[in-house]
Protein backbone atom coordinates (compact mmCIF):
# COMPACT_ATOMS: atom_id res chain seq x y z
CA UNK A 1 0.00 0.00 0.00
CA UNK A 2 1.27 3.48 -1.01
CA UNK A 3 0.93 6.12 1.55
CA UNK A 4 2.04 10.02 1.74
CA UNK A 5 1.35 13.58 0.75
CA UNK A 6 -1.12 13.39 -2.18
CA UNK A 7 -1.28 17.40 -2.52
CA UNK A 8 0.43 20.37 -0.98
CA UNK A 9 0.42 23.97 -0.60
CA UNK A 10 1.54 26.89 1.48
CA UNK A 11 0.26 30.22 2.63
CA UNK A 12 2.80 33.01 3.47
CA UNK A 13 0.92 35.92 3.99
CA UNK A 14 0.76 38.93 2.12
CA UNK A 15 3.61 41.50 4.39
CA UNK A 16 6.87 41.35 4.14
CA UNK A 17 10.49 42.91 5.94
CA UNK A 18 13.89 43.36 4.99
CA UNK A 19 16.09 41.23 7.48
CA UNK A 20 18.72 43.46 6.82
CA UNK A 21 16.79 46.55 7.23
CA UNK A 22 15.61 44.95 10.77
CA UNK A 23 19.25 44.33 11.79
CA UNK A 24 20.29 47.89 10.50
CA UNK A 25 17.38 49.81 12.31
CA UNK A 26 17.45 47.43 15.77
CA UNK A 27 21.28 47.83 16.10
CA UNK A 28 21.79 44.37 15.82
CA UNK A 29 25.33 42.69 15.04
CA UNK A 30 25.92 42.47 11.33
CA UNK A 31 28.08 39.44 12.02
CA UNK A 32 24.94 37.59 12.90
CA UNK A 33 23.20 38.63 10.27
CA UNK A 34 25.19 36.51 7.64
CA UNK A 35 24.77 33.73 9.67
CA UNK A 36 21.44 33.64 9.54
CA UNK A 37 21.19 33.11 6.00
CA UNK A 38 17.59 34.95 6.24
CA UNK A 39 16.15 37.15 3.07
CA UNK A 40 12.96 38.80 4.51
CA UNK A 41 10.47 37.84 7.24
CA UNK A 42 6.63 37.12 6.51
CA UNK A 43 4.30 39.14 8.82
CA UNK A 44 0.72 38.82 9.67
CA UNK A 45 -1.46 41.28 9.87
CA UNK A 46 -3.51 41.89 13.31
CA UNK A 47 -6.77 40.65 10.96
CA UNK A 48 -4.56 37.56 10.35
CA UNK A 49 -4.49 34.32 12.84
CA UNK A 50 -3.54 30.90 12.69
CA UNK A 51 -6.87 29.85 11.97
CA UNK A 52 -6.93 32.56 8.21
CA UNK A 53 -3.23 30.94 7.61
CA UNK A 54 -4.54 27.11 8.11
CA UNK A 55 -7.50 28.15 5.59
CA UNK A 56 -5.67 29.91 3.08
CA UNK A 57 -2.81 27.22 2.75
CA UNK A 58 -5.46 24.48 2.65
CA UNK A 59 -8.16 26.05 0.26
CA UNK A 60 -6.60 25.99 -2.91
CA UNK A 61 -6.12 21.96 -2.25
CA UNK A 62 -9.91 21.96 -0.92
CA UNK A 63 -10.95 23.24 -4.38
CA UNK A 64 -8.66 21.23 -6.60
CA UNK A 65 -10.28 17.92 -4.96
CA UNK A 66 -13.27 16.72 -6.64
CA UNK A 67 -16.92 16.44 -4.75
CA UNK A 68 -16.28 12.60 -3.68
CA UNK A 69 -12.64 12.76 -3.12
CA UNK A 70 -13.62 15.73 -0.74
CA UNK A 71 -16.12 13.75 1.24
CA UNK A 72 -13.53 11.27 1.85
CA UNK A 73 -11.60 13.72 4.15
CA UNK A 74 -12.41 11.92 7.97
CA UNK A 75 -9.44 13.08 9.77
CA UNK A 76 -8.78 17.30 10.09
CA UNK A 77 -5.63 17.93 12.09
CA UNK A 78 -3.81 21.26 12.99
CA UNK A 79 -0.36 21.33 14.63
CA UNK A 80 0.07 24.63 16.46
CA UNK A 81 2.11 26.18 18.94
CA UNK A 82 0.15 29.61 18.47
CA UNK A 83 -2.82 28.40 20.28
CA UNK A 84 -6.23 30.32 20.51
CA UNK A 85 -8.02 28.43 23.15
CA UNK A 86 -7.34 25.82 25.70
CA UNK A 87 -9.86 23.54 25.09
CA UNK A 88 -11.86 24.10 21.64
CA UNK A 89 -9.31 23.34 19.12
CA UNK A 90 -9.28 25.82 16.16
CA UNK A 91 -9.23 22.92 13.67
CA UNK A 92 -12.70 23.21 14.50
CA UNK A 93 -12.75 26.88 12.46
CA UNK A 94 -10.41 25.35 9.30
CA UNK A 95 -12.98 22.79 8.77
CA UNK A 96 -16.19 24.76 9.11
CA UNK A 97 -14.44 27.57 6.84
CA UNK A 98 -13.09 24.75 4.46
CA UNK A 99 -17.05 23.71 4.38
CA UNK A 100 -15.67 19.73 5.21
CA UNK A 101 -18.00 17.03 5.76
CA UNK A 102 -18.96 16.13 9.13
CA UNK A 103 -18.34 12.52 9.00
CA UNK A 104 -14.56 14.32 9.99
CA UNK A 105 -11.82 13.33 13.45
CA UNK A 106 -11.08 17.15 14.91
CA UNK A 107 -8.36 17.79 16.69
CA UNK A 108 -5.39 19.93 17.44
CA UNK A 109 -1.74 18.74 18.37
CA UNK A 110 0.77 20.38 19.82
CA UNK A 111 4.73 19.81 20.52
CA UNK A 112 6.15 23.02 19.38
CA UNK A 113 8.06 22.95 15.69
CA UNK A 114 7.16 18.97 15.75
CA UNK A 115 3.47 19.56 15.60
CA UNK A 116 3.11 19.12 12.24
CA UNK A 117 5.09 15.96 12.18
CA UNK A 118 2.98 14.28 14.63
CA UNK A 119 -0.19 15.25 12.73
CA UNK A 120 1.35 13.45 9.75
CA UNK A 121 2.64 10.66 11.43
CA UNK A 122 -0.76 9.85 12.87
CA UNK A 123 -2.64 10.82 9.47
CA UNK A 124 -0.44 8.11 7.80
CA UNK A 125 -1.40 6.14 10.52
CA UNK A 126 -4.87 6.50 10.17
CA UNK A 127 -4.87 5.87 6.42
CA UNK A 128 -2.57 2.68 6.86
CA UNK A 129 -5.03 1.06 9.27
CA UNK A 130 -7.45 0.98 6.76
CA UNK A 131 -10.02 1.20 9.26
CA UNK A 132 -11.96 3.43 7.20
CA UNK A 133 -10.41 1.96 3.34
CA UNK A 134 -10.01 4.89 1.25
CA UNK A 135 -10.76 7.79 3.64
CA UNK A 136 -7.70 10.50 3.53
CA UNK A 137 -6.93 13.58 6.08
CA UNK A 138 -5.81 17.02 5.80
CA UNK A 139 -2.85 18.03 7.99
CA UNK A 140 -1.75 21.77 8.61
CA UNK A 141 0.95 23.13 10.29
CA UNK A 142 0.16 27.34 11.00
CA UNK A 143 2.44 29.35 13.00
CA UNK A 144 2.46 32.91 13.86
CA UNK A 145 5.95 34.25 15.32
CA UNK A 146 4.96 36.23 19.36
CA UNK A 147 5.13 39.84 18.77
CA UNK A 148 6.62 40.69 22.21
CA UNK A 149 10.32 40.21 21.96
CA UNK A 150 11.41 43.08 19.69
CA UNK A 151 15.05 43.98 19.31
CA UNK A 152 16.00 40.25 20.37
CA UNK A 153 18.01 38.15 18.04
CA UNK A 154 14.86 36.04 17.73
CA UNK A 155 12.65 38.78 16.06
CA UNK A 156 14.78 38.80 12.29
CA UNK A 157 13.61 34.89 12.23
CA UNK A 158 9.98 34.79 13.30
CA UNK A 159 7.82 34.22 10.29
CA UNK A 160 3.96 33.80 9.50
CA UNK A 161 2.63 31.00 7.61
CA UNK A 162 0.70 27.93 7.35
CA UNK A 163 1.60 24.30 5.22
CA UNK A 164 -0.88 22.02 4.36
CA UNK A 165 -1.23 18.67 2.68
CA UNK A 166 -3.94 15.86 1.99
CA UNK A 167 -2.40 12.52 3.38
CA UNK A 168 -3.56 9.42 1.47
CA UNK A 169 -3.19 6.36 -0.31
CA UNK A 170 -2.75 7.90 -3.81
CA UNK A 171 0.81 10.28 -2.67
CA UNK A 172 1.48 11.63 -5.96
CA UNK A 173 3.71 14.28 -4.38
CA UNK A 174 5.48 12.34 -1.97
CA UNK A 175 5.39 8.80 -1.02
CA UNK A 176 6.79 7.56 2.36
CA UNK A 177 8.78 5.28 3.04
CA UNK A 178 6.12 3.35 5.28
CA UNK A 179 8.05 2.33 9.08
CA UNK A 180 11.22 4.40 7.93
CA UNK A 181 11.17 6.77 11.12
CA UNK A 182 13.87 7.15 13.54
CA UNK A 183 12.71 9.54 16.61
CA UNK A 184 14.37 10.26 19.72
CA UNK A 185 12.55 12.44 22.67
CA UNK A 186 12.97 13.90 26.12
CA UNK A 187 12.45 16.64 28.68
CA UNK A 188 14.17 19.44 28.26
CA UNK A 189 13.34 23.15 28.74
CA UNK A 190 14.80 24.67 25.80
CA UNK A 191 12.34 27.20 24.47
CA UNK A 192 8.76 27.51 25.08
CA UNK A 193 5.68 29.82 25.10
CA UNK A 194 4.77 29.63 28.83
CA UNK A 195 1.84 32.49 28.38
CA UNK A 196 -0.21 33.77 25.65
CA UNK A 197 2.65 36.43 25.48
CA UNK A 198 5.65 35.52 25.78
CA UNK A 199 8.12 33.20 23.68
CA UNK A 200 11.22 32.67 25.37
CA UNK A 201 14.51 30.22 25.92
CA UNK A 202 17.67 29.53 25.49
CA UNK A 203 19.18 29.30 21.63
CA UNK A 204 21.98 27.70 23.13
CA UNK A 205 20.37 24.75 24.69
CA UNK A 206 18.05 25.02 21.97
CA UNK A 207 20.51 23.92 19.13
CA UNK A 208 22.23 21.82 21.33
CA UNK A 209 18.87 19.98 21.50
CA UNK A 210 18.30 19.84 17.97
CA UNK A 211 21.40 18.70 16.97
CA UNK A 212 21.30 15.79 19.86
CA UNK A 213 17.85 14.77 18.36
CA UNK A 214 19.47 14.86 14.98
CA UNK A 215 22.20 12.35 15.58
CA UNK A 216 20.28 10.48 17.57
CA UNK A 217 17.02 10.04 15.32
CA UNK A 218 19.08 9.75 12.47
CA UNK A 219 20.72 6.46 14.68
CA UNK A 220 17.53 5.04 14.75
CA UNK A 221 16.72 5.24 11.56
CA UNK A 222 19.82 3.81 10.47
CA UNK A 223 19.14 1.12 13.06
CA UNK A 224 15.74 0.17 11.89
CA UNK A 225 16.48 0.50 7.62
CA UNK A 226 18.88 -1.93 6.54
CA UNK A 227 21.59 -0.46 4.23
CA UNK A 228 20.68 3.28 5.32
CA UNK A 229 23.94 5.55 4.58
CA UNK A 230 23.29 9.29 5.40
CA UNK A 231 25.33 9.87 2.21
CA UNK A 232 24.50 7.31 0.12
CA UNK A 233 20.74 7.20 0.72
CA UNK A 234 19.47 10.61 0.55
CA UNK A 235 19.07 12.43 -2.75
CA UNK A 236 17.51 15.81 -0.44
CA UNK A 237 17.65 16.64 2.90
CA UNK A 238 14.52 18.52 4.15
CA UNK A 239 15.12 19.71 7.63
CA UNK A 240 13.26 21.97 10.42
CA UNK A 241 14.42 25.41 9.29
CA UNK A 242 14.28 27.91 12.44
CA UNK A 243 16.88 29.92 10.12
CA UNK A 244 18.87 28.51 7.12
CA UNK A 245 22.24 29.40 8.88
CA UNK A 246 21.12 26.48 12.17
CA UNK A 247 20.52 24.05 8.98
CA UNK A 248 23.78 24.49 7.68
CA UNK A 249 25.70 24.39 11.41
CA UNK A 250 23.58 20.93 11.76
CA UNK A 251 24.70 19.21 8.39
CA UNK A 252 28.04 20.09 8.75
CA UNK A 253 28.38 19.02 12.04
CA UNK A 254 26.26 15.84 11.86
CA UNK A 255 28.59 15.09 8.68
CA UNK A 256 32.03 15.75 10.92
CA UNK A 257 30.12 13.39 13.58
CA UNK A 258 29.21 9.94 10.89
CA UNK A 259 32.58 10.30 8.49
CA UNK A 260 35.05 13.38 9.92
CA UNK A 261 33.79 15.15 6.82
CA UNK A 262 35.86 18.34 6.03
CA UNK A 263 34.13 21.69 6.48
CA UNK A 264 34.72 22.27 2.41
CA UNK A 265 33.34 18.81 1.10
CA UNK A 266 30.23 19.38 3.71
CA UNK A 267 29.79 22.61 2.24
CA UNK A 268 29.48 20.90 -1.16
CA UNK A 269 27.16 18.40 -0.10
CA UNK A 270 24.89 21.34 1.81
CA UNK A 271 24.79 23.24 -1.74
CA UNK A 272 23.58 20.26 -3.72
CA UNK A 273 21.46 18.33 -1.13
CA UNK A 274 19.90 21.00 0.91
CA UNK A 275 19.93 24.37 -0.60
CA UNK A 276 17.25 23.85 -2.72
CA UNK A 277 15.29 23.50 -0.20
CA UNK A 278 15.57 27.00 1.81
CA UNK A 279 14.06 28.83 -1.48
CA UNK A 280 11.30 29.72 0.63
CA UNK A 281 12.30 29.22 4.24
CA UNK A 282 14.47 32.24 3.21
CA UNK A 283 11.90 34.52 2.34
CA UNK A 284 9.09 33.76 4.87
CA UNK A 285 11.10 33.01 7.78
CA UNK A 286 10.37 30.29 10.43
CA UNK A 287 6.69 29.25 10.60
CA UNK A 288 7.39 26.87 13.63
CA UNK A 289 5.76 23.69 13.13
CA UNK A 290 4.96 24.07 9.61
CA UNK A 291 8.38 25.01 8.02
CA UNK A 292 10.11 21.41 7.72
CA UNK A 293 7.40 21.52 5.25
CA UNK A 294 8.17 24.55 3.41
CA UNK A 295 11.59 23.62 3.40
CA UNK A 296 9.65 20.03 1.57
CA UNK A 297 8.03 22.38 -0.59
CA UNK A 298 11.41 24.12 -1.56
CA UNK A 299 11.99 20.89 -2.61
CA UNK A 300 9.51 19.93 -4.47
CA UNK A 301 9.67 23.07 -6.77
CA UNK A 302 13.46 23.34 -6.84
CA UNK A 303 15.27 19.89 -7.24
CA UNK A 304 15.75 17.65 -10.09
CA UNK A 305 12.55 15.64 -9.84
CA UNK A 306 12.86 14.19 -13.37
CA UNK A 307 13.32 11.15 -12.15
CA UNK A 308 12.17 9.99 -8.60
CA UNK A 309 14.57 10.95 -5.57
CA UNK A 310 14.53 9.80 -2.01
CA UNK A 311 14.28 12.92 0.48
CA UNK A 312 15.69 12.63 4.25
CA UNK A 313 13.00 14.61 6.62
CA UNK A 314 14.46 16.12 10.19
CA UNK A 315 12.03 17.54 12.01
CA UNK A 316 12.67 18.76 15.24
CA UNK A 317 9.87 20.42 18.29
CA UNK A 318 11.38 22.22 21.34
CA UNK A 319 10.91 20.50 24.33
CA UNK A 320 11.92 18.31 22.85
CA UNK A 321 10.94 15.66 20.12
CA UNK A 322 12.92 15.24 16.72
CA UNK A 323 11.89 12.70 14.04
CA UNK A 324 14.17 11.42 11.09
CA UNK A 325 12.30 9.97 8.13
CA UNK A 326 11.92 9.25 4.52
CA UNK A 327 9.79 9.52 1.46
CA UNK A 328 10.10 9.52 -2.72
CA UNK A 329 9.08 12.70 -4.61
CA UNK A 330 9.29 12.12 -8.51
CA UNK A 331 8.17 13.83 -11.71
CA UNK A 332 4.46 13.50 -10.38
CA UNK A 333 5.31 16.06 -7.27
CA UNK A 334 5.07 19.09 -9.70
CA UNK A 335 1.86 18.71 -11.85
CA UNK A 336 0.04 19.60 -8.33
CA UNK A 337 1.97 21.76 -6.57
CA UNK A 338 1.66 25.30 -8.00
CA UNK A 339 5.40 26.68 -7.40
CA UNK A 340 4.83 29.42 -9.94
CA UNK A 341 2.01 30.72 -8.37
CA UNK A 342 3.16 30.74 -5.00
CA UNK A 343 6.43 32.40 -5.90
CA UNK A 344 4.71 35.08 -7.49
CA UNK A 345 2.60 35.31 -4.55
CA UNK A 346 5.80 35.84 -2.07
CA UNK A 347 7.54 38.29 -4.83
CA UNK A 348 3.58 40.20 -4.89
CA UNK A 349 3.67 40.42 -1.66
CA UNK A 350 3.53 44.22 0.38
CA UNK A 351 6.84 45.30 1.74
CA UNK A 352 6.76 47.25 4.83
CA UNK A 353 8.82 50.27 6.66
CA UNK A 354 9.95 49.76 9.86
CA UNK A 355 7.11 51.76 11.19
CA UNK A 356 5.01 49.98 9.28
CA UNK A 357 5.92 46.72 10.41
CA UNK A 358 5.99 48.70 14.22
CA UNK A 359 2.40 49.63 13.58
CA UNK A 360 1.53 46.39 12.89
CA UNK A 361 3.23 44.81 16.14
CA UNK A 362 1.68 47.84 18.33
CA UNK A 363 -2.05 46.84 16.58
CA UNK A 364 -1.75 43.15 17.40
CA UNK A 365 -0.85 43.53 20.76
CA UNK A 366 -4.63 44.81 20.78
CA UNK A 367 -5.46 41.23 20.28
CA UNK A 368 -4.39 39.22 23.77
CA UNK A 369 -5.41 35.67 24.53
CA UNK A 370 -8.78 34.94 25.98
CA UNK A 371 -10.35 38.38 24.33
CA UNK A 372 -13.81 38.15 24.93
CA UNK A 373 -15.40 40.78 22.93
CA UNK A 374 -13.64 42.59 20.07
CA UNK A 375 -14.54 44.04 16.91
CA UNK A 376 -11.29 43.92 14.25
CA UNK A 377 -10.46 47.62 13.94
CA UNK A 378 -8.94 47.67 10.51
CA UNK A 379 -8.25 51.70 10.45
CA UNK A 380 -5.07 51.84 11.41
CA UNK A 381 -3.77 49.83 8.52
CA UNK A 382 -6.48 50.40 6.64
CA UNK A 383 -4.15 50.96 3.58
CA UNK A 384 -2.06 48.11 4.29
CA UNK A 385 -5.36 45.95 4.39
CA UNK A 386 -6.40 47.40 1.13
CA UNK A 387 -3.26 46.57 -0.76
CA UNK A 388 -2.42 43.33 0.86
CA UNK A 389 -5.72 41.34 1.48
CA UNK A 390 -8.98 43.56 0.19
CA UNK A 391 -10.68 41.50 -2.65
CA UNK A 392 -8.87 38.83 -2.71
CA UNK A 393 -10.60 36.12 -1.36
CA UNK A 394 -8.47 35.46 1.71
CA UNK A 395 -10.04 34.30 5.22
CA UNK A 396 -9.95 37.14 7.81
CA UNK A 397 -10.84 37.47 11.61
CA UNK A 398 -13.56 39.99 11.86
CA UNK A 399 -13.94 40.16 15.27
CA UNK A 400 -14.48 38.00 18.90
CA UNK A 401 -17.93 37.76 20.29
CA UNK A 402 -18.70 35.98 23.27
CA UNK A 403 -14.76 34.32 23.02
CA UNK A 404 -16.33 32.54 19.57
CA UNK A 405 -13.83 33.69 16.60
CA UNK A 406 -15.91 35.14 13.64
CA UNK A 407 -14.25 35.21 10.48
CA UNK A 408 -14.82 36.78 6.25
CA UNK A 409 -13.43 36.05 2.97
CA UNK A 410 -11.59 39.29 2.13
CA UNK B 1 42.14 36.31 41.69
CA UNK B 2 43.07 33.75 38.83
CA UNK B 3 43.62 30.31 40.05
CA UNK B 4 46.82 28.45 37.92
CA UNK B 5 45.79 25.61 36.14
CA UNK B 6 46.97 22.06 36.69
CA UNK B 7 49.21 21.02 33.62
CA UNK B 8 46.22 18.39 32.04
CA UNK B 9 44.02 21.71 32.23
CA UNK B 10 46.28 23.73 30.64
CA UNK B 11 46.15 21.19 27.80
CA UNK B 12 42.82 21.11 27.42
CA UNK B 13 42.98 24.86 27.12
CA UNK B 14 45.16 25.24 24.52
CA UNK B 15 43.15 22.92 22.46
CA UNK B 16 40.27 24.74 22.95
CA UNK B 17 42.07 27.76 22.15
CA UNK B 18 43.32 26.72 18.98
CA UNK B 19 40.22 25.72 17.50
CA UNK B 20 38.38 28.89 18.74
CA UNK B 21 41.03 30.72 16.50
CA UNK B 22 40.49 28.42 13.50
CA UNK B 23 36.36 28.89 13.87
CA UNK B 24 36.13 32.65 15.00
CA UNK B 25 37.59 35.37 12.82
CA UNK B 26 39.45 38.04 14.09
CA UNK B 27 40.32 37.03 17.09
CA UNK B 28 43.05 38.03 19.44
CA UNK B 29 44.66 34.87 21.37
CA UNK B 30 45.52 37.16 24.14
CA UNK B 31 41.45 38.08 24.71
CA UNK B 32 41.50 34.12 24.95
CA UNK B 33 42.00 33.30 29.07
CA UNK B 34 40.06 30.94 31.18
CA UNK B 35 37.44 33.43 31.91
CA UNK B 36 36.36 34.16 28.34
CA UNK B 37 32.91 33.43 27.61
CA UNK B 38 32.96 32.38 23.89
CA UNK B 39 29.91 34.42 23.22
CA UNK B 40 31.73 37.77 24.53
CA UNK B 41 34.34 36.47 21.89
CA UNK B 42 32.26 36.68 19.17
CA UNK B 43 31.25 33.04 18.90
CA UNK B 44 27.98 32.41 17.46
CA UNK B 45 25.92 29.64 18.82
CA UNK B 46 26.58 27.02 16.10
CA UNK B 47 30.43 28.54 16.47
CA UNK B 48 30.01 27.49 19.66
CA UNK B 49 28.94 24.09 19.04
CA UNK B 50 31.77 23.64 16.91
CA UNK B 51 34.60 24.36 18.55
CA UNK B 52 33.27 21.81 21.12
CA UNK B 53 33.33 19.27 18.39
CA UNK B 54 36.89 20.04 17.38
CA UNK B 55 38.33 20.15 20.33
CA UNK B 56 36.37 16.71 21.36
CA UNK B 57 38.24 15.40 18.02
CA UNK B 58 41.58 16.06 19.33
CA UNK B 59 40.89 15.30 22.59
CA UNK B 60 39.43 11.89 21.51
CA UNK B 61 36.56 12.52 23.81
CA UNK B 62 33.05 11.85 22.72
CA UNK B 63 31.25 14.19 24.98
CA UNK B 64 27.35 13.99 24.82
CA UNK B 65 26.08 17.08 23.30
CA UNK B 66 24.02 17.91 25.94
CA UNK B 67 26.55 17.64 28.84
CA UNK B 68 27.63 20.97 27.36
CA UNK B 69 24.94 23.18 28.36
CA UNK B 70 25.77 25.22 31.37
CA UNK B 71 29.51 25.49 30.65
CA UNK B 72 29.67 29.56 30.51
CA UNK B 73 33.32 29.96 30.59
CA UNK B 74 36.56 28.18 28.91
CA UNK B 75 37.25 27.23 32.22
CA UNK B 76 33.67 25.32 32.83
CA UNK B 77 34.48 23.97 29.60
CA UNK B 78 37.53 22.64 30.29
CA UNK B 79 36.29 20.98 33.59
CA UNK B 80 33.58 18.99 31.36
CA UNK B 81 36.01 17.91 29.35
CA UNK B 82 39.09 16.60 31.89
CA UNK B 83 35.97 15.06 33.29
CA UNK B 84 35.86 12.93 30.39
CA UNK B 85 39.93 12.38 29.43
CA UNK B 86 40.37 11.33 33.06
CA UNK B 87 36.94 8.58 32.41
CA UNK B 88 39.40 7.60 29.57
CA UNK B 89 42.26 6.80 31.12
CA UNK B 90 40.90 5.15 34.47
Amino acid sequence: MRIGIESINFYGARAVLDIRMLFEVRELDMRRFDNLMLVRKSVALPCEDPVTLAVNAAKPLIEAMSAEDRARIELVIVGTESGIDFGKSMTTYVHHYLGLGRTCRLFEIKQACYGATAALQMAVGFVASQASLGAKALVIGTDIGRATIRGSYVEPSQGAGAVAMIVGDEPDVFELDFGANGYHGYEVMDTCRPAADIETGDSDLSLIAYLDCLEHSFAEYARRVEGADFFETFDYLAFHTPFPGMVKGAHRMLLRKLRGTSPAEAEADFDRRVTPSLRFCAEIGNIYSATVYLALCGLIDGADLFQPRRIGVYSYGSGCCGEFYSGVAGPGARTSFKGAALSAALADRYVLSMPEYEQLLDAGLDWVFGVKDQEVDLAPYRNLYDQTLAGRGLLVLKGVRNYHREYDWS
Amino acid sequence: MNVPMDPESQRILEIVKANLLEVVFDLNPDDIVPESNMTDLGANSIDRVEVVMYASEALQVNVPTVELHGASTLADLVEIFKRHTSDRSR
